[in-house]
C-alpha cells in the first residue's frame, strides 16, 4: 500500500486529490476542532506529537490493518501546534478498490491511533480575546482592573522568585568553562599528598648536625624512592620532589660545595624548605563550593582533582523570535523604509556569555506567523524573547499573543526608561519577555531582567548588582520622573571606577551602544549630575 | 541513554529531554532511575507506556545507554 504520512503546523487544505488513481472508492475524513472542550467553551486546541515514532506507528497501524482490509493508498496530515476552533486537526483519506474496504480501514485506523500514535492534545485555549491580568499589586495579590507599573528593582525581585535554579547534568571539565558548579568539590586527599622539596637541594637528617655528606641517590620530581637516611648521609634531590622519608631538611644548593663524593655545607638555617604533606588543603575540606561560575583557575583546580565531570546546572532553552514586517537580515541591504535587525545579533552575543545558543527567528509581525513559530516548541523551552517590532502597536500585540498562548502576563508596565513596553509572562516552565523592540532598550532590558532570569536559574550564588562609581563628564538626566538608565562606559582609573555616560535621543539611537561596558541609574527626578558625582552603574560584562 | 518526556510529563519533569547513564537495565531498573531523579514522575508510572528507538517495548525489554527512551502517557491524537 502506498502511504503517505506528514505531521505540519500548517493547516490541512480543502481539496486533496487522492494519492494515486483511486480504483473504485476514495474514502476520506477531516476531525475538526470542536468548540467544546470537556464542557467548556474553548478557542483553540493545541497538539503536540513525538514525530519520528508518531509516523513509524502511524505507517505501522496502516500496514498491519491492510492485511485484513487490503486497500491500495493512504495519505493521513495530523494538525501540531495550535489548530482554531472549525479547524481540522486530522486528515485520512483511503483509497481501495470497494468501499466496504476503504471505509472498514478508515475507522480501524482512527480507533488505532487514538490508542497508540504519540500524539497528544496538550491543552485547550481558552479564549482567544480576553486577557488575564495576574499583575500583582502591592500586597503580592493578584489584581482587577487598572494595572500597575513596576520599577525596575521590583521586575528582578519578581523574576529572582520565578526562576529557581534549574536540573543539573554533568558535563566534561573541557566544556564546563562559564557553567555554574552544583556541587561542592572537597580534597579527595591532601594537597600536597606527599612531603616534597620546595628547593633544589640536598635532603639531610634534621638532627644530623655534621658539615660533610655522602650523596647516596639522587631525586628527581615524580622519583617516589623512600629511604631511612643515616648520619652523614645526604639525597640530592630536585623542586617538587618527594622526600625519602621523614624528620629531613633540605639545604639549598645555594649553601653547599660539592665535592668528589660528597657535599659540604657551608650555610644551614632552621628552614626545612619542605612543603609538607597537607600543607594547602587536608582530604575532605571543601576546596570550590557550590554555586561557583566555572572559569579558568577553577577549572585548573578541578584537573588536579581529578573531578572531570562536574556536575553543573543545564543550559536554559532558548528561543529569540524578533518579530517585525521592517527588518531585514544585517547582510541585506535595506530599501527605503526597511532597517538591518540587531537585535538578533545582540541577544546572540548576549546569550553566549553563558555558553547558550538560542534559536533565532525572523517573523513577520503578525499574529498567526508568531504563533506557529512558538507554538509547536513552546513547552520544550525554558525562555522565549520576543524582540517587539515598531509596526503595530507592540505592547498589546505581545500581551495578547503570550495571553493566548496560554501565559500568565506578570508584569506589563514598568517605570524604568529605556525598556517599555516591558512584559513578563509565565506557562508552566517557560519564561517569557516581550522586549520592546529598539536596541537601546533591548541593551538595557536584557542586561537588567533577563540577566537576573538567568543567574537566577543557573544557581550561581553571586549576583551582579549595582556598583558605586564617579561620572567623568556631565550627566543631564532632564528631571524626568522615571527612574532612567544609561549606557556608559567604565575604566579603572587611581584605583577607581570612571563611568563616561553615553548619550541617548531617542532609544532607537544604537549609536549610544559603541563601546558600552555598563549602565548607570538614574533615579526619578533627577536633574543633572555634574563631572565627579557618584552615581551607581552595572558592569554589563557580568561578574564572572 | 537519552529519555524524552511529553505532554504533561514535562510539567513534571520542567524538561523534555534528559540524558541518564546507566547500566543495562529492565523497565523497572529504569523507572527507579527515572523517578530519583524526578520523583514527581511516580505517581504517572501505571499510564505510562515505554518506548525504546521510537517503537513500543514489550514488559521483559532491556534498556542500554545507546537507546533513546521516551515516556508515552496517553495519547489524545485525532
Amino acid at each position: 500500500m502506498e502511504i503517505h504520512i506528514q505531521l505540519t503546523t500548517e493547516r490541512i487544505t480543502e481539496h486533496l486529490p487522492p494519492p494515486s488513481a483511486a480504483l473504485g472508492a476514495w474514502g476520506e475524513f477531516r476531525g475538526v476542532v470542536r468548540g467544546e472542550e470537556n464542557g467548556a467553551t474553548i478557542a483553540a486546541l493545541e497538539y503536540e506529537a513525538y514525530q519520528p515514532m508518531a509516523e513509524r506507528e502511524i505507517r505501522r497501524l496502516l500496514t498491519e490493518l491492510s492485511t485484513a482490509q487490503p486497500c491500495l493508498a493512504a495519505r493521513v496530515i495530523h494538525r501540531l501546534g495550535i489548530v482554531p476552533v472549525g479547524e481540522a486537526a486530522i486528515y485520512v483519506g483511503i483509497a481501495g478498490r470497494h468501499r466496504a474496504e476503504a471505509f472498514a480501514l478508515l475507522t480501524a485506523f482512527m480507533d488505532r491511533l487514538k490508542r497508540d500514535v504519540p500524539i497528544w492534545k496538550r491543552r485547550a485555549v481558552t479564549n482567544l480575546n480576553v486577557i488575564e491580568d495576574r499583575t500583582p499589586n502591592a500586597s503580592g495579590h493578584p489584581k482587577s482592573g487598572s494595572v500597575s507599573a513596576h520599577s525596575a528593582s521590583e521586575v528582578v525581585t519578581l523574576l529572582r522568585e520565578l526562576c529557581q535554579p534549574l536540573a543539573t547534568e554533568r558535563v566534561a571539565l573541557a566544556e564546563s568553562n562559564g557553567r555554574v558548579l552544583r556541587e561542592a568539590v572537597c580534597a579527595l586527599e591532601d594537597q600536597p599528598s606527599f612531603d616534597r622539596s620546595s628547593v633544589d637541594g640536598y635532603a639531610v637528617r634534621q638532627d644530623d648536625a655534621g658539615t660533610s655528606f655522602v650523596v647516596v641517590d639522587e631525586l628527581r620530581a615524580g622519583d617516589w624512592r623512600p629511604r631511612a637516611l643515616q648520619p652523614g648521609e645526604a639525597v640530592r634531590i630536585a623542586t617538587g620532589g618527594a622526600l625519602p622519608g621523614d624528620g629531613l631538611q633540605v639545604v639549598m644548593k645555594e649553601d653547599v660545595r660539592v665535592e668528589p663524593g660528597k657535599v659540604l655545607v657551608l650555610k644551614r638555617d632552621g628552614d626545612r624548605n619542605i612543603r609538607f604533606r597537607g600543607e594547602d588543603a587536608k582530604c575532605g575540606q571543601i576546596l570550590v563550593s557550590a554555586g561557583t561560575v566555572l572559569r579558568h583557575g577553577t577549572l585548573g583546580l578541578l584537573a588536579s582533582l581529578g573531578c572531570v565531570q562536574p556536575l553543573v546546572t543545564r543550559l536554559p532553552r532558548v528561543l529569540h523570535l524578533a518579530t517585525g514586517n521592517e527588518i531585514v537580515s544585517p547582510d541585506q541591504f535595506p530599501k527605503h523604509g526597511q532597517i538591518r535587525d540587531s537585535n538578533s545579533t545582540l541577544v546572540q552575543a548576549f546569550l553566549s556569555q553563558w555558553n547558550i545558543i538560542p534559536e533565532q527567528r525572523r517573523v513577520a509581525e503578525d499574529a498567526p506567523a508568531i504563533q506557529s513559530a512558538m507554538s509547536h516548541q513552546l513547552s520544550e523551552i525554558d525562555l522565549l524573547l520576543i524582540s517587539g517590532g515598531a509596526s503595530v502597536g507592540e505592547h498589546d500585540f505581545t500581551r495578547r499573543l503570550l495571553a493566548e498562548a496560554g501565559f500568565v502576563i506578570h508584569v506589563s508596565k514598568t517605570t524604568a526608561r529605556p525598556g517599555k513596553p516591558l512584559i513578563v509572562a509565565q506557562r508552566g516552565g517557560t519564561l517569557a519577555f516581550g522586549l520592546p523592540g529598539n536596541p537601546l532598550a533591548h541593551f538595557v532590558c536584557l542586561n537588567l531582567y533577563v540577566r537576573a532570569a538567568l543567574e537566577s536559574w543557573s544557581g550561581q550564588f553571586q549576583r551582579t548588582d549595582f556598583a558605586a562609581g564617579e561620572l567623568t563628564e556631565d550627566l543631564a538626566a532632564g528631571g524626568n520622573a522615571r527612574e532612567s538608565f544609561w549606557p556608559a562606559r567604565w575604566h579603572l582609573t587611581d584605583g577607581a571606577v570612571r563611568l563616561a555616560p553615553s548619550r541617548w535621543q531617542s532609544s532607537g539611537d544604537l549609536t549610544a551602544l559603541a563601546g558600552a561596558n555598563a549602565i548607570i541609574r538614574v533615579r526619578a527626578e533627577t536633574k543633572q549630575l555634574p563631572r565627579g558625582s557618584r552615581v551607581e552603574f552595572m558592569n554589563t560584562e557580568g561578574i564572572g | 541513554m537519552r529519555i524524552l518526556f511529553f505532554a504533561h510529563l514535562k510539567d513534571v519533569t520542567r524538561c523534555s529531554e534528559m540524558n541518564l547513564s546507566c547500566a543495562e537495565t529492565n523497565a523497572d531498573g529504569l523507572w527507579r532511575e527515572l523517578i530519583a531523579a524526578h520523583p514527581g514522575l511516580e505517581r504517572f508510572r501505571g499510564s505510562v507506556r515505554l518506548a525504546r528507538n521510537s517503537e513500543y517495548v514489550a514488559p521483559e525489554a532491556r534498556f542500554t545507554d545507546a537507546d533513546e527512551v521516551a515516556l508515552i502517557p496517553p495519547v489524545s491524537g485525532g
